[in-house]
């Protein structure tokens, strides 16, 4: 009798070393029917094999608040999600474990590896990414008898454009333009503005700036683009599936939502305008996996995360359309080249990672404070309550206090 | 005396689960609090004492002074119309009118909405297509239709009052039937101006009035502690909105002990309605007074759910209270949180909180005496 529960125990504990549960958090949303489909389809029986089983914890509303809280009071789960515009921030609690020599990161896009390292270290592997494109409406450019966008138009050619197409009539216009950093930014880096100079301060009066500024809220002042919420619209995505609205600016997510908010618009994709510094300007959207430093299964938190971001996984993501994928291998997939406009709006969202002057969603240890000022400062200038002038000294100094205080 | 001993006994065992419960969430916690205000801790590293240090940032800190302005502004002038709105809209609901149970039902829906929902469909109507600037636009337009009723209806009430005390009849200037008569020869009178086309609606632009996305203050031009920003005002409006149906709701129990006897010796005495609200409703409900003041000035100094639902629709400064400010500093976007510098803001919250509480309380005490 004795002998059976003793062999009942050591089985309960041999068995209980094998079997290792490691939880994931990120966002709520889409996000964790995605996750669980990505474990079901592609990388979850491996890790079963493994001994491995895996949770995901959403975490809905402000997740940098929730995350935060979690780190700190210890319960936050053995991977997590690091968004990029807050990763110096997480990275500096000293709560994600360096990535160096555990997870071999050179076969992943440069850009986004430099977006998670800090003095050098690598902290997170990027899930997928992310850029700006030009998405376009056949059909409107056709009424208008305007030629549709393409990838030698520079900020000129691009602005007669849209105002071909905003002639169509009162309720037509040629762009939505929020005014928000998130996507007039990629603009100011077409210009060749850099948002922070060796010292980390960021210079508003700065000419490339105050050109870049001048003509995104100019072409709203007059009339060919119009603020999303002017018509109604939560977002550029929104404006556009109207089919009042000639291009909207927006990633490769839109594509999504066009499936299924405007399943018969005709459209098409390429490349932003080349700005007066010869370049393009870009940004890069991206979220990644970390690991937590106090997790009590790290290596098998380690292992997980090697799955999730392995080329199977990231195959997946991007034959389901959801994602750009973060491996650099993956740039010859059969999968951008199957000429659909979804594939080709896939295409150069990728290609967009390292065409011009492209950087990180990122503010540095400011955090996404840093941009109020300058969104508040072009919503003035679109609604004509001040000059580009008074709006940006009034921005600095907003902005200078934001500065000073992450000392 | 043993009998009163176990009374206490008693009256202890059933406060204890609360007390347990006060102890641990809110003593601890405010301990804590304090303690904390006086260190540089940041959550993940050990607290520092640095004594008074995060105190005096307080007060340099532009974002903590606008914080400063805005709830102070923001309570007395909230609390100021909320209170007075609460009791008018108490004493006309008091009166015995068929159906006043709708109505009052009707009035307090705005209290029982959650106010996430509320601020969502607030944020929409300030937009500038939003519902505000849509109405202001009609109303401008239709001014000359409006102003033309509104003058013929003067000029019949007027006349009609002249002429039936001119029978020696005893007419009041508002007689009700008189000005329904009134009433209706306005719209007909309008109407015919209209179809006529001696007078009609003006073809305005649309109104483009900024509630959320701007920096202005009204009055413009004015010092910084009295100057209240627009999208402050918004926040305003849409808080005494939501919250002026609950403090209704007291008046109107503290009304129900006002005697009807006062009321009817006043009208035999020739006392107008507004002479009874100002010499007999005020004075009768003094103590539910106190209570909405207390109860308002308490809310409105820690308002923090509207102004974090406006989020990003606005300028930060232009709308963020003490509340936010110790909200923003504890989270703030990549930034390691400022724990400390936080803790000490909601310190000073509490003890602003409570000094304006007893000011209140001993000038209403020095009345009262």
């Amino acid at each position: 009798m004795r002998t059976i529960a003793l062999f009942i125990l050591g089985a309960a504990l041999v068995g209980g070393a094998f079997a290792q549960s490691i939880r994931i958090m990120g966002y709520g949303g889409s996000d964790p029917a995605i996750l669980v489909r990505l474990l079901d389809e592609v990388v979850g029986a491996q890790l079963a094999e493994e001994g491995i089983t895996v949770t995901y914890e959403p975490l809905e509303g402000d997740f940098n608040a929730a995350l935060f809280n979690a780190l700190s009071a210890g319960t936050a789960a053995d991977i997590f999600y690091i968004p990029v515009e807050t990763a110096p921030g997480i990275i500096a609690t000293g709560k994600v474990l360096p990535l160096d020599g555990v997870i071999d990161t050179s076969q992943f896009i440069d850009s986004l590896v430099e977006a998670y390292t800090v003095d050098g270290t690598v902290y997170g592997v990027a899930k997928d990414f992310n850029t700006l494109a030009i998405h376009y409406n056949i059909d409107l450019f056709e009424e208008a008898g305007v030629e549709v966008p393409n990838e030698n138009d520079t900020w000129e050619t691009f602005a007669d454009k849209l105002r071909g197409v905003s002639a169509l009539g009162d309720d037509v216009y040629g762009a939505c333009f929020p005014a928000g950093w998130d996507r007039f930014g990629a603009f100011a880096f077409g210009a060749g503005w850099q948002p922070f100079d060796a010292d980390g301060r960021s210079n508003l009066q700065d000419p490339a700036l105050v050109e870049a500024v001048t003509w995104y809220t100019d072409l709203v002042r007059e009339g060919v683009a119009v603020q999303p919420s002017d018509i109604g619209q939560g977002w550029t995505g929104g404006c556009f599936a109207t089919d009042q609205v000639g291009v909207a600016i927006e990633g490769a997510w839109i594509l999504g939502f066009l499936r299924d908010e405007a399943p018969n618009l005709q459209f098409g994709t390429t490349s932003m305008p080349i700005g007066p510094s010869g370049e393009r300007g870009n940004f890069l959207y991206t979220v990644a996996y970390g690991v937590n430093t106090d997790s009590p299964n790290r290596d098998a938190a380690v292992r997980v995360l090697e799955a999730l971001v392995s080329p199977e996984a990231q195959q997946w993501v991007l034959e389901q359309g959801l994602a750009i994928p973060s491996r650099t291998e993956l740039a010859d997939n059969p999968f951008f080249d199957e000429g659909t406009p979804e594939a080709e709006a896939n295409r150069i969202v990728f290609a967009g990672a390292d065409d011009g002057n492209v950087y990180g969603f990122q503010f540095g240890r400011i955090g996404t404070e840093w941009m109020n000022p300058i969104n508040s400062a072009l919503v003035e200038i679109m609604t004509g309550q001040s000059t580009v002038d008074e709006a940006l000294s009034g921005a600095q100094a907003d902005l200078d206090i934001v500065m000073d205080r992450v000392r | 005396m043993r009998y009163h001993r176990q009374d206490t006994v008693a009256a202890y065992l059933f406060l204890l689960p609360f007390l347990l419960l006060l102890t641990i969430f809110f003593g601890y916690a405010t301990i804590r609090a304090v303690y904390f205000s006086f260190t540089d801790y940041d959550l993940f590293t050990t607290p520092n004492w640095v004594g008074l240090r995060n105190y005096v940032d307080l007060f340099r800190d532009p974002l903590f002074l606008s914080a400063l302005r805005n709830s102070v502004l923001f309570a007395i002038v909230v609390t100021t119309i909320q209170t007075f709105l609460a009791l008018v809209m108490a004493s006309v609901l008091n009166q015995k009118v068929r159906g006043i149970g709708f109505f009052r039902a009707a009035f307090f829906m705005p209290s029982v909405t959650s106010s996430v929902v509320i601020t969502l469909i607030f944020l929409w109507m300030f937009q500038r297509r939003g519902l505000f600037n849509y109405l202001t636009h009609q109303i401008q337009s239709a001014a000359p239709l409006i102003l033309t009723f509104l003058a013929i209806v003067v000029v019949v009430q007027v006349a009609h009052v002249a002429w039936e005390r001119s029978r020696r009849l005893p007419a009041g200037l508002f007689d009700p039937a008189l000005l329904v008569v009134s009433l209706l020869a306005a719209g007909v009178g309008t109407w015919l101006l209209a179809v006529t086309g001696v007078v009609g609606a003006r073809d305005l632009p649309p109104v483009d009035f900024i509630w959320l996305q701007t920096r202005a203050t009204i009055p413009p031009g004015a010092p910084f502690w009295l100057s209240v920003p627009i999208p402050l005002a918004a926040i305003m409006i849409q808080n005494i909105f939501t919250t002026v149906p609950t403090f209704m709701l007291m008046f109107l129990a503290g009304l129900q002990d006002v005697p009807k006897s006062h009321y009817e010796a006043a009208s035999l005495d020739g006392a107008s309605p507004v002479q009874q609200f100002f010499q007999i409703t005020i004075p009768s409900v003094r103590p539910v007074t106190f209570l909405v003041l207390t109860l308002s000035m308490i809310g409105t100094l820690q308002m923090f759910d509207q102004v974090a639902i406006f989020g990003d629709a606005a300028p930060l400064r232009s709308m963020v209270t003490l509340a936010y400010f110790v909200y923003n500093r504890m989270f703030p976007g990549a930034q390691t949180p400022e724990v400390g510098f936080a803790a000490a803001g909601a310190i000073f919250l509490a003890l602003l909180t409570l000094t304006v509480v007893l000011i209140q309380r001993r000038l209403v005490r020095s009345e009262a005496s």
